[in-house]
Order: C-alpha cells, then sequence, then structure tokens
C-alpha cells in the first residue's frame, strides 16, 4: 500500500479529469469505481508530516494542525463525487468487497501513525522528563486522532446512511487505538499513568490533607475549623455528630477536591479516547486505588487510639462515599473497550464491590493496628479505642495468627532484651493481659504472647522480687516513700498493690472449675487455642503474674524477704504488710504464708512481749516510746525489742560489733527478764539491724535523730574519753579493733557523721570531734582542713560528705554481699566436683544448665564467672580442660 | 562408715507406721520426691564424705542420679572407680531407689549385671536411710561382703579361700568407664 500512493497521487488527476463517477454506466462499473478509488484515496491520503509538528501543535484548538494536515480544505467536486460514490459501495458488501475504502483508510492511519508519531512518542517516553508527560502524550495523541478521523467525519459521513455511520466510526477508532495501544511500550505508560492517577487520587480521596496540612492551601485545620462540612479527616468526624456526619463526606467537595476530580477525568476520557484506558487502565487504577486504601488508612487511623472508638464506621463511610464515588467515577470512563463501548456507561461497579472493598479497608486497618500494637499496648489504657478497632480484625483465625505473630516478633525485638527493666517488662506484661483480654475475652490470644514473654521473665532474677515489692507497695505511693526508703525509689509497680485488692473481689466467687455441669454459657474454646490452653479466669493480673513460677515458694521465699527487711523497720503500725498477707492468703491458701504469718505475729508479740519484759525490770520510766534502743543520756537507755523466731526469719544480714558496755549491761538484764518469762527461750541480739536515737552534746550545739545501731555506736566511742576539753580524735583502724567492727564499716560510719557536720576529717582515715561549728573568719584564717570558705562551700562539703558515707556504706554492704558470694562459690564448687565426679567431664555450657536445674534458689552467676572461677580452678591444678572445652577433674 | 552403726542411730520404723506414711506419701506428687533428693543433694554437697560422691544426671528430674564410690584402703578394690546408677522412684524415700553398680566389680554380693544384694535396698529399707547413707553402706560392703547370701557363689568362695586370687578376679574384671 504505501509503495502505491506516489502512483495513486499521479494518476489522481487523470481519471478525475476524464472519468467522474456520477457517469457510471453498467460497463464502466469496474472502470468509474477504479477512478473514484484513486481520487478519494489521493485526497484521504494523510500527509507525512513529522511528529515535531503534532508536538508543538498540542495545546493548540486543533484547528492549525487540521490545517496543516490538509484536512480542512473540502475535496473538489470531483472528489466528493468518489467519496460518495466509494461510501455508497461501501455499504454494499457484495460489490468492491476487497476494495472497503474504510478498511483502507485504517490501513493508511496505522501506516502514518507508524511511520510518522511511533518513534516521535517513544522518544518522549523515553525522555527523562517525567512530569505531565502522559498528559502531553495523550493531547498529542489526541490531535493526531483529530487529524486521522476529521476527513471521515466531515466528508464522508454525510454520504453514509445514519445506521452505518456508528458502526464505521467505532471500526475507525479501534483501529486507532489498537495501533496506539500496541505500538507504545505499555510498561513505560503504565508507570506514568500510576503516577498520574496517585497524584490525583491522593487529593480526591483526602489522603494529602492528612499528611501534610501545609501542603495544599486549604489545610486540614481550615477545614476542619472553618467548615466542618465537607472532611475525611477522622479527626473531624469523630468530634462531629451523627447529623453532621453524615453530610460531611458527601456533602460540598472542597474546591481542590473538585478541582483535581475534573482534571483527573478528563485526562481519563482523553486516555480512553486515544485507546490507553480500557483493560489496561483498569488494571492500573485497581493497583493505585490499592495503595490509596493503604495510604488512607495509615494517614487517617495512625495514632488515633481514643476511645471510643468510629474509626471502623468511619472507614466505611469514607470507602462507601469517597473511594466507591472515584472508582465509578473512574471506571465509567476507562471500561474496557472490547465490548464496553457498545453499551452506554454501565455501572460497573455493584453494592457487593463496595461491601467488598469495605472489608478490604477494615483489614487494612487490622494491619495497621496490628504494626502499632506494641505502642498501643505502651500507652494503654489511653489506647484501648485501637484496641476495639483490632477486634472488628480478628474474627478470621489467619488474623489472629498475624496478630500474635507479628506482635510476638515486635516483642521479642522491643521488650524482651537486657535493656528493658524487669518493671517495665511486667508493666507492660500487666497491660498486656488486660489489652487482650479487651480484645479477646477467651483468652486464646493472650495465651499465646504470654508464652514467650513468660519464659523469659522467669529467665530474669529479678522477676519475683520486682512482683513482690510490688504487691507490698502502698496504693499511695506517696506514703510509702517516706516510711520505706527501699521503696521510695517509685520504679514500682504500684500497680500491683491496687489490683491486688481489686482483684480480691472476684477471686472467690470465680472457683467454678471447668467441669461445671450448670454452665448454660459454656461454650468450646476456640478452634485455635493451644493444646495445653487453659481458660484464665479473667483478666486476673496476679494470677499471671504469681503464676509465672512453678512453685509458690520461691514467691512465697521473696516475700519473706521483704516482708523481713519491712518488718525490722521502726514503723507504728504494719497494717498495709497485715492487709496484703490476708490478701495473698485468699489466693496461696494459708499454709503456704504461715512463716509470713508468723513473722507478722512475731512482731505485734514482740510489741507486748516488750512491755511485760520492760515493766518487769523495771525499765519503764517516762511512757515507752517504739524504738529498739535508746542510748545515752545520764540515765539509761531506753531499750526496746523485737522479737523474731528465727526459724521462720530469712537469714538476715547482720553486722558483727561489740555495743556499748552500757547497752550491754542493759541486754542482758533484759535477756535474763525474758528468759523468765519465756521459759525455755533464748534470745539472740541482732546488734546491726537496730534503730538508735541519738542525743548529742556538743559544746556549742546539741543533735538529736534517729541513726542505724552501728553508725550510734561509733560515735558513742568517740564520747567515751571526751573529758578532757581537747576534741577527740580517733583512727579508723583504732575503733575498728576497739569496736570489733568491719573497716569499710567503721568508715562508713565516720562519714556519716562527718556528713551530719560532728566528726570531721582531718587526714585521710582519722577522724576528730566536730566540738564547735567552725565560724567563716577561723576558716579564712586558718585554712582547716576541712578547707571550707563559707556557707554555701560547707553546705556542699556536707553533701559530699553524706554522699562519701552513703558511699562507704554501700561498699561495706557489697564487700559482705562479696564475702557471701564466696562462699556461695564454694558451695557450687562441691556441686561442680559431684558432678564432674559423676557425670565425667562435661562443657561450661552444660555445667551452667546443671546448675540451674540441681542448685536450690538457682545459679546466681554468669557464665562468664563461672569461666573465669573454672580458669581458676584450672591455675590451680584441680581442673583441667580436655578435648572440647570440656572440664575435666584432675584426681 | 559402718552401716550398722546408723542403723542404731535410726531404728527401722516398724511396718504399720510405714505404710501409714507411704498412703500419705501417695498424695505427694513428685514435687515432695524432688525436694527431698535436692535436700540430700546439697547435703551431700556440704558436708563430702572421703570415698563417695553422687550427683543427679543431665535429665533434669533429679530422679536418677550417678554415684561414684572409690575402692577403700586395704580392701581388694583400693583405689577403683566405682560408678552406681540410682533409680528413685516416685514415692521415695518411702520406697528404696534402684541402685545397680555400672562398673563391672567382682564381688560376692553383686551379679555380674551389676545388681546389688544388700538388706537396706529391699526389705530392710526406711526412709531415713539416704543417698549418703546408700553409698557408705556399699563402701563398708566392699570391705565386708556378706558371703551368707551370695550372688556371685564364686566369689564368695574365693573371699574366703583365697584372698590374692579374688584381686586378681577384681583387678581382670574391673573396667574403668570412661568420661564420654
Amino acid at each position: 500500500m504505501m509503495s502505491s500512493i506516489p502512483l495513486n497521487a499521479g494518476r489522481r488527476r487523470v481519471f478525475g479529469s476524464v472519468f467522474s463517477p456520477r457517469r457510471s454506466k453498467p460497463g464502466h462499473h469496474r472502470q468509474s469505481s477504479e477512478q473514484a478509488w484513486s481520487a478519494a484515496t489521493a485526497f484521504l491520503t494523510i500527509p507525512d508530516r513529522g511528529f515535531a509538528l503534532i508536538f508543538e501543535l498540542r495545546g493548540t484548538d486543533g484547528n492549525e494542525a487540521l490545517k496543516n494536515w490538509n484536512r480542512l480544505t473540502p475535496p473538489s467536486k470531483e472528489t466528493g463525487e468518489a467519496l460518495s460514490y466509494l461510501a455508497a459501495s461501501a455499504q454494499q458488501p457484495q460489490v468492491f468487497k476487497q476494495k472497503d475504502l474504510f478498511d483502507w483508510y485504517g490501513d493508511e492511519m496505522r501506516r502514518h501513525f507508524l511511520t510518522n508519531l511511533r518513534g516521535g512518542l517513544c522518544e518522549l517516553l523515553a525522555g527523562s522528563e517525567k512530569e505531565g508527560l502522559l498528559r502531553t502524550i495523550v493531547d498529542c495523541l489526541q490531535l493526531a486522532r483529530r487529524i486521522y478521523l476529521a476527513p471521515i467525519v466531515h466528508y464522508m459521513m454525510p454520504f453514509i446512511a445514519t445506521s452505518e455511520q456508528g458502526r464505521i466510526l467505532t471500526q475507525l477508532q479501534r483501529v486507532f487505538h489498537t495501533v496506539v495501544s500496541y505500538s507504545l511500550p505499555w510498561e513505560q505508560i503504565s508507570t506514568l499513568l500510576a503516577d498520574e492517577l496517585l497524584r490525583d487520587a491522593l487529593i480526591i480521596l483526602g489522603i494529602d490533607t492528612m499528611l501534610e496540612s501545609s501542603d495544599s492551601e486549604d489545610s486540614s485545620q481550615d477545614g476542619m475549623e472553618l467548615d466542618g462540612f465537607y472532611s475525611v479527616s477522622y479527626k473531624d468526624w469523630k468530634h462531629a455528630s451523627p447529623e453532621a456526619r453524615a453530610v460531611m463526606m458527601t456533602g460540598g467537595e472542597m474546591p481542590a477536591v473538585t478541582m483535581a476530580r475534573d482534571q483527573l477525568l478528563a485526562f481519563l476520557n482523553g486516555l480512553q479516547l486515544v485507546g490507553l484506558g480500557g483493560d489496561k487502565a483498569q488494571k492500573v487504577f485497581a493497583s493505585v486505588m490499592n495503595l490509596m486504601m493503604t495510604e488512607f488508612v495509615r494517614a487517617a487511623y495512625t495514632n488515633q487510639w481514643k476511645r471510643p472508638s468510629a474509626v471502623p464506621q468511619h472507614l466505611r463511610c469514607w470507602v462507601e462515599n469517597i473511594f466507591s464515588r472515584l472508582a465509578v467515577q473512574v471506571l465509567a470512563i476507562i471500561q474496557g473497550t472490547s465490548a464496553g463501548s457498545e453499551l452506554p456507561a454501565a455501572l460497573d461497579v455493584s453494592f457487593g464491590d463496595v461491601g467488598k472493598w469495605q472489608e478490604i479497608a477494615t483489614a487494612r486497618l487490622g494491619a495497621l493496628r496490628t504494626s502499632e500494637l506494641f505502642d498501643i499496648i505502651i500507652s494503654w489504657p489511653a489506647s484501648s479505642g485501637a484496641i476495639e478497632d483490632l477486634r472488628q480484625f480478628t474474627y478470621h483465625p489467619a488474623a489472629r495468627a498475624h496478630v500474635t505473630q507479628t506482635f510476638i516478633s515486635l516483642i521479642n525485638q522491643r521488650l524482651l532484651h537486657p535493656g528493658a527493666s524487669t518493671i517495665q517488662i511486667l508493666q507492660l506484661y500487666i497491660s498486656i493481659i488486660r489489652a487482650f483480654h479487651l480484645l479477646d475475652p477467651k483468652g486464646v490470644l493472650l495465651d499465646r504472647i504470654a508464652r514467650p514473654i513468660r519464659r523469659y521473665l522467669r529467665e530474669r532474677d529479678d522477676t519475683v522480687r520486682v512482683i513482690v515489692s510490688g504487691l507490698l507497695a502502698e496504693p499511695s505511693a506517696t506514703a510509702a516513700t517516706e516510711s520505706n526508703p527501699l521503696h521510695s525509689t517509685g520504679e514500682n509497680l504500684v500497680e500491683l498493690a491496687t489490683e491486688l485488692t481489686r482483684a480480691h473481689q472476684f477471686s472467690l466467687n470465680q472457683t467454678k472449675g471447668e467441669l461445671d455441669w450448670n454452665d448454660m454459657t459454656w461454650v468450646p474454646d476456640p478452634i485455635d487455642a493451644a493444646p495445653d490452653y487453659r481458660k484464665s479466669k479473667s483478666a486476673d493480673v496476679i494470677d499471671s503474674l504469681v503464676s509465672l513460677f512453678d512453685s509458690k515458694e520461691t514467691f512465697v521465699k521473696e516475700l519473706q524477704t521483704l516482708l523481713s527487711d519491712r518488718l525490722i523497720q521502726k514503723r507504728e503500725n504494719f497494717d498495709q504488710e497485715i492487709s496484703v498477707l490476708e490478701l495473698l492468703k485468699v489466693r496461696f491458701g494459708d499454709s503456704a504464708l504461715q512463716a509470713c504469718e508468723v513473722m507478722l505475729r512475731d512482731i505485734s508479740d514482740s510489741r507486748r512481749v516488750d512491755a511485760v519484759v520492760r515493766h518487769d525490770q523495771g525499765f519503764n520510766k517516762p511512757p515507752s516510746r517504739i524504738s529498739s534502743k535508746r542510748v545515752p543520756r545520764p540515765d539509761i537507755p531506753e531499750l526496746h525489742t523485737k522479737i523474731l523466731s528465727r526459724f521462720f526469719w530469712p537469714e538476715l544480714q547482720d553486722q558483727e560489733f561489740k555495743v556499748p558496755a552500757e547497752i550491754l549491761s542493759i541486754q542482758e538484764k533484759y535477756s535474763a527478764g525474758f528468759e523468765t518469762l519465756k521459759q525455755s527461750r533464748k534470745l539472740t541480739w541482732r546488734n546491726g539491724l537496730g534503730q538508735v536515737t541519738v542525743e548529742l552534746e556538743l559544746s556549742d550545739r546539741s543533735f538529736i535523730d534517729e541513726v542505724t545501731t552501728w553508725q550510734a555506736t561509733v560515735i558513742y566511742a568517740f564520747q567515751e574519753d571526751g573529758d578532757s576539753g581537747e576534741p577527740v580524735v580517733k583512727t579508723v583502724d583504732e575503733l575498728a579493733e576497739s569496736l570489733e567492727m568491719a573497716v569499710p564499716l567503721v568508715r562508713s560510719a565516720c562519714l556519716f557523721w562527718v556528713s551530719r557536720r560532728i566528726l570531721a576529717e582531718i587526714h585521710r582515715d582519722r577522724f576528730r570531734v566536730l566540738e564547735t561549728l567552725p565560724t567563716e573568719d577561723e576558716h579564712r584564717a586558718g585554712g582547716d582542713a576541712g578547707s571550707e570558705t563559707g556557707d554555701e562551700n560547707s553546705v556542699g562539703d556536707a553533701a559530699d560528705a553524706a554522699a562519701a558515707a552513703d558511699a562507704a556504706a554501700a561498699a561495706a554492704v557489697k564487700e559482705t554481699a562479696e564475702a557471701a558470694a564466696m562462699e556461695k562459690m564454694n558451695l557450687h564448687w562441691q556441686f561442680i566436683v559431684g558432678m564432674l565426679t559423676n557425670q565425667g567431664a562435661m562443657p561450661l555450657q552444660r555445667i551452667v544448665m546443671m546448675l540451674k536445674i540441681v542448685v536450690p534458689g538457682g545459679f546466681p552467676f554468669s557464665n562468664e564467672e563461672l569461666r573465669d572461677f573454672l580458669a581458676g580452678m584450672v591455675t590451680r591444678g584441680k581442673l583441667e580442660i580436655v578435648s572440647g572445652g570440656n572440664y575435666k577433674l584432675v584426681h | 562408715m559402718d552401716y550398722n552403726m546408723e542403723d542404731t542411730q535410726n531404728s527401722a520404723p516398724d511396718a504399720l507406721e510405714a505404710s501409714k506414711l507411704n498412703s500419705s506419701a501417695q498424695r505427694n506428687d513428685t514435687q515432695s520426691v524432688t525436694k527431698r533428693l535436692q535436700s540430700e543433694l546439697m547435703q551431700l554437697m556440704l558436708a563430702p564424705s572421703p570415698g563417695i560422691s553422687a550427683f543427679p544426671d543431665a535429665d533434669g528430674n533429679l530422679l536418677s542420679w550417678t554415684a561414684t564410690i572409690t575402692g577403700p584402703a586395704e580392701t581388694p578394690y583400693e583405689g577403683l572407680i566405682l560408678k552406681l546408677s540410682f533409680a528413685f522412684p516416685n514415692n521415695y524415700p518411702y520406697s528404696p531407689p534402684t541402685v545397680l553398680f555400672k562398673t563391672p566389680i567382682y564381688h560376692p554380693n553383686v551379679d555380674f549385671s551389676g545388681r546389688i544384694c544388700l538388706d537396706i535396698l529391699k526389705d530392710k529399707w526406711s526412709a531415713v536411710y539416704n543417698v549418703q547413707s546408700v553409698l557408705l553402706s556399699l563402701q563398708s560392703l566392699l570391705g565386708e561382703p556378706n558371703n551368707a547370701s551370695p550372688l556371685n557363689a564364686q566369689a564368695a568362695e574365693l573371699w574366703d579361700s583365697n584372698q590374692e586370687e579374688f584381686k586378681r578376679h577384681v583387678l581382670a574384671r574391673h573396667k574403668d568407664l570412661d568420661d564420654e
């Protein structure tokens, strides 16, 4: 066909002048049609003008282009006749079947497009400039389409029966569409199309206003505060009244949205017109909408956790009104070409589809909440709305599995690592228990989530301690801080104490077992429950925590230790402890807590016994004040005791030292009195555990405070030969020797007194009584060892000294603890020897594992510590390392 | 070192009492056994006796132990390392553990599969015995076999007739169990 063009052009004039189509006689029929054919094709042939021209003219109304392409000149009379002749014959299928003018023109269009336009368009597509590129291309193609179809529409249609006009136009259009869609690289076009759709959909669906309020001129703030009329923002919607909600999304759109919508629809119209719409475009559109859905859910609902949650309703509303609307509008334009264009714009979206979209959106919401779940739990209970959202999602077992899996991996990553403190973990665990109870009252999800947490908590050494101290903490945390230095950190699970009192009310009436035949609300365990899943009674936090440990013993033992710490303090009453104990008894039974019971009884009994003994021994002088001991006054110091039944109390860490003789004599007298009262019982004094009210008279001031016994003993030692007028000076070593007290402890006590400005350290470890407080002048002149230069400084010094005293006390405690640890290690050494003797050589890991199993109370050392210890034993020739890193005893 | 001495210190409870204890023990689960064994282990560790040692196996439930006896001086077993296995029943200590020699041993009261004929492991068992006392009894049994009721008649005969030959048999049969 292409090669014949010049020939046709050449012959046109000749035939055109000689044979008019009108003069068609039967005999000349064939000839005249030949003539008409060449005249018509010559007229219709599309001039080969390059793409550049189209590109330049794409923005214009197109008339210029049509002129350029010779499409505006009406055909000459002869040509017109030829056209009408051919058009008429084309409608008679039996004649000239092989030479249908419209087929020819279709081919001509194809040829022209491929030779002239394709190269240019592909070049455009390959270029780096992507912004608006697709629109440009569509414009060009539209222009080309006009150029192609103009002569047909203008000059051919009049000759064709109205009924046939549509068919022929469609046919030509299809040719154009086919050539366009197959000759251009779809891959690049689809990316461009996706970008275009994305940009406008973001605006139309209201996502952009939520993403960046500053981005568009009418930001979400405007929308929220000014009109409150049209908005897709969840926040606005939530605060609006139900009536307002109804119109919020269906009401008038913001201008930007309308604009974007019109623009997009126009663009899509063009797209469809030039043949780039249809199935392929639908696919692109679907993927964009898919993205939009996720994006919207993310933008609208992230961090919107407050309850009551209206998110699901809002989301449904959005899908129905905004998402579906866009989908309907777009799909109406880019219908499939094959069959679709015949039908008048049929509604492609059924209500079933909308329902499906809503479901998908809910699932997206679930996915979002799942990914946020950890943070949701952290901000529990403020975030319970989010849990409600999640509830909508966790109907399906697969969804539930997804939630638990995601959450477990989040937990492992964010919580169960050494950086998190046990208190944090426990606190979060409590929140998890509550949140998941709301999410899934059956407790199956909780059961699954809790396993790794519980496993991890069991591995932590201080879990028990934290739980127990939480239980013992006073619900009003402020009260606890002053009376109880141990718990003054504020880092305490006070929640547990509240929970304990609260949960108590439920615990009694919830004891019905699994086999309650009258339970009419019984349902089987959910299908995704673990085999050993046990329905937990309720969101009973305490129960969950206490059941962390296989036996109650660990728990009770820790309880005893903490209780003993608290009970030996000087306090008016122990109501808090008593009530906690009573509550715990409900859970554990009396027998398990017997020791604690005895401890509490000891305390209350000793008050009575103390009164009796003191009365009998004639100690009672002033109305008794509750204190363990009272030290120097001119008269006999008061002495009160707490009598503990040694057997029921845990090991108390005591510091050995000699108490002043005066106290000793009272103690002896007291002991005698006690032994007459309670025969066959004996008192052993725990000197290190008491409190003393000390009253010191210095030459310029007096001092009264409550201190520990060892601090009192040290300051008492300074008193003894204090008559000489010279301030007493003593060294730590002297004191340690005379008091039979450990050196670090003496030093700690001295530093404590320095901090109280009773003593001063003149050299290292040498202390002197500060009989008169140095005045400022004295300091300036003397330049005392203390080197205080003013009140501020002296205050600072006192603070320093206090810190030093604390540090020294800590060091003393640490020393005793280390000694105890060493002793413990020796015990462990026995275990190791036994193990290696009987079980043969073992690697470190196995030794640690075995020790963890067999040593009562667990193995408190890390692998590294044990490795060091064993290495020490190797150098001492007690062990050897044989093949494979196994440790073996040396015989 | 003599199990008779143990016996006099803690007279065996009569059958009635034992059965009473037994019935009450049924109610206790394995936990009390574990506890008991743990405290026995602790005791062994805190006050080790020379020549004997025992430790739970690695299976973790404490119900099976391995023990080691070093052959006492002035016996044919002098210096030999003898390994035994202890398997504790669920109602321990109301029933005796099953004790076997793992190391091949030539002894009048031990058969070739390591089974031991010792009254306190059978009918004379009492809840006051423990791993330590059993091991001490076995240790003394090495030096003073009970030839009245032998499991290995040849050994019993040789013990009485020819100590030299007996020792030769002991050494021939002995084989150190290697640490695996």
